[in-house]
């Protein structure tokens, strides 16, 4: 109980870090961002209302006031180049990027998990080292490259294979799911297998350490094979790593498919935000650099407690822990 | 220290305390440490000559050297200049006076690619410094004394963990725009972090043992302690972490720069060659195979580097670092019981 309230305590701090961090960021930019925004050769009253709009003219600490009070009400504020509420750009954003990442773990699982017990389970060391650079090859290609390598091979107009789209996704959004579907498929192979490659070391280094307890042990000694008490002891001790891991791996896409959105030419989060850097639109960036921090940080508390009801043996270790710290 | 053999000879479990109180500079810090003057400065020859001797580090070794050795021709020599732009033969195919060919402005794409490897190596270089520098301070902070500093820096590092490298460098490249620093500090913290996470266990038993009890007693300050007895212990598990992070700057870089928050344009490095030449993937597709090629097989090399490296370095797995200890006479399961 001391440990939740404490890692609930550090999650309020570090998002005030954090709100202040980016806030700060923003405002230490050279030059005037309204002068940079309005654009050259702007008349000065133009210049004055955008200030004015963007808060700029009043005092930092009433501009950090007012940008928390109004977050903390659920208003991310409006962008000033599109005049949309950024909550709803991010929301529209998110509806392409959620169903990639989604897509992209589920190939990732069904490519590392099966691959990691593979791994876990071979005894010739030949299988084994074989085992060890494909996880390797596989995390050690760029995303960009790999991307690339899929739209040589896949895509319809440069690809040996045509079958996919190469690049956009369709203006109609979800309303046509075969042709989202379509476009979404290159993209999330590309992440699924950098991910999958990850997963199957994190699988393999989970199991091998649980190989060893005394739980698989003992499910040999009552007259389990390996393979089996590997399989249906060892990888339950597991589960409460694996879970963990494929959480933040997931929170981690968001960001982590920046590339592959730009690329892909997707209209995701990472791929906006990346624009919103580019035009200077203070407020939307401001507010969606904050959203994304406050949920990675979600994420982090999410896993952390989650991983202790996965695993009560966490809870005495970790009361012992305190007690010695 | 220069005395650690005859120390060493005369370790042994009838050792009376106050023997042992006098001896507390030359005592033997745990099993693995027990080394004389001549092994320690062989020490890194040892560990890489076992690497050498396995296939996967000795392609590491081969790689690394490779990539050291081009970045420094790279500072004096190129085939051709970086600004030398050749207009009548853009895009050329690989031939014998462009070996890997030429891009969309003409210019040669072998000299680009290694110019490019100093910038890589100068970024992975100044990334792992900045990540060790700060990993060491957490880990220091974690397996401090004070139960507040330490409960604190543990749960800090436990939440600051889930954000991710790219979120941090883009809130850096708000106010830095796109330059290397950005690269440098987002995976310098975010690595260090890593580090701090991975290097705790060990840390935490060293700190918490009887000869570091011993050498608080005896008036010990915490600096060397840490220096002395918590930093050998955790060194191997750093070394595999920090190679590992080297892969991982590498391929930072290469996507950081793509989005245009990395290496500025203008620049050499992989991820510059990558990235300019990805706008011309569906025409010229053979330019984009030569730096991700490059980037891949860096990243592989050091993976598998961290891989030997965790062999090799750490004494319990590599008995080649422990030969010497047998033979100055100690007993190192008895010195491991007198410690426990």
């Amino acid at each position: 109980m001391r440990f939740v309230i404490r890692r609930l305590a550090l999650f309020a701090v570090a998002l005030f870090g954090i709100s202040l961090v980016v806030f700060v960021a923003l405002r230490i930019l050279p030059g005037d961002v309204a002068s940079i925004m309005a654009g050259l050769n702007s008349p000065p009253e133009r210049v004055a209302a955008l200030r004015e709009q963007l808060g700029l003219n009043r005092s930092l600490p009433a501009q950090y006031a007012d940008w928390v009070s109004a977050l903390c009400h659920g208003d991310f504020g409006t962008s000033v180049l599109t005049g949309r509420s950024v909550g709803a750009q991010v929301g529209a954003r998110a509806q392409v990027t959620f169903p990639l990442i989604t897509l992209g773990l589920l190939i990732a699982m069904a490519l590392g998990i099966p691959l990691g017990c593979a791994a876990a389970l071979a005894r010739k060391p030949a299988v084994r080292a074989a085992f060890h650079v494909v996880a390797i090859i596989g995390g050690s290609v760029p995303a960009l490259w790999g991307g690339l390598l899929m739209i040589l091979l896949f895509s319809r107009g440069s690809g040996l294979i045509a079958v996919f789209p190469s690049q956009g996704f369709p203006q109609a959004g979800w309303s046509d799911p075969g042709a989202a579907m379509m476009s979404l498929i290159l993209p999330a192979c590309t992440v699924g297998i950098i991910v999958g490659a990850g997963l199957m070391r994190y699988t393999r280094a989970a199991l091998a350490q649980t190989a060893q307890s005394d739980a698989v042990a003992m499910a040999m000694a009552c007259g389990m094979t390996r393979t089996q008490a590997i399989l249906r002891v060892g990888l339950r001790l597991a589960t409460a790593q694996l879970v963990s891991v494929i959480g933040l791996t997931f929170a981690e896409m968001i960001t982590g498919v920046m590339v592959i959105e730009n690329l892909f030419a997707l209209p995701g989060i990472g791929a906006g935000l990346i624009t919103d850097v580019g035009n200077r639109d203070l407020i939307a960036v401001q507010s969606e650099l904050f959203m994304l921090a406050a949920f990675f940080l979600a994420i982090g508390l999410i896993v952390d407690l989650l991983h202790r009801v996965l695993d009560p043996r966490l809870q005495s270790a970790g009361d012992n822990a305190e007690v010695n710290a | 220290m220069s005395n650690m053999t005859e120390t060493s000879n005369t370790t042994d479990t009838t050792t009376t305390l106050t023997e042992r109180n006098e001896r507390k500079n030359e005592l033997p810090r745990n099993a693995a440490e027990v080394t004389t003057t001549a092994t320690r400065r062989r020490k890194p020859l040892i560990v890489v000559r076992s690497m050498w001797s396995h296939t996967e580090g000795r392609f590491a070794l081969i790689v690394m050297a490779v990539w050291l050795a081009v970045s420094l021709i790279s500072l004096i020599w190129t085939p051709y200049s970086l600004l030398a732009t050749d207009g009548y033969h853009v895009w050329a195919k690989p031939s014998a006076a462009h070996i890997l060919g030429t891009d969309g402005t003409g210019a040669d794409v072998l000299s680009w690619l290694m110019a490019g490897s100093r910038t890589n190596l100068l970024i992975v270089i100044l990334t792992i410094a900045c990540a060790a520098a700060f990993g060491l301070l957490l880990v220091a902070a974690m397996v401090s004394r004070h139960s507040a500093l330490a409960g604190a820096s543990v749960v800090a590092v436990d939440a600051l963990i889930s954000i991710p490298t790219v979120l941090l460098a883009l809130i850096l490249a708000v106010p830095l725009g796109a330059s290397i620093m950005v690269i440098v500090v987002a995976c310098g913290f975010g690595y260090g972090l890593n580090l701090a996470r991975v290097a705790r266990p060990q840390a935490l038993l060293a700190a918490r043992s009887a000869y570091v009890e011993a050498a608080l007693w005896s008036g010990a300050s915490s600096l060397r302690v840490f220096v002395g007895h918590v930093l050998p212990n955790i060194m191997p598990v750093m070394l595999v972490q920090l190679s590992l992070s080297a892969g991982t700057a590498v391929l930072a870089e290469s996507g950081l720069t793509y989005l245009g928050i990395g290496v500025p344009s203008g620049v050499p490095s992989w991820g510059h060659s990558l990235a300019t030449s990805v706008k011309f993937i569906n025409v010229y597709p053979l330019t984009v195979l030569w730096p991700g090629l490059i980037v891949t097989v860096v990243v592989i090399a050091l993976n598998l580097l961290g891989d030997a490296l965790g062999d090799a370095a750490d004494p319990l797995a590599n008995t080649q670092l422990r030969v010497v200890s047998k033979r100055a006479g100690t007993n190192p399961a008895g010195d491991k019981g007198s410690a426990a």
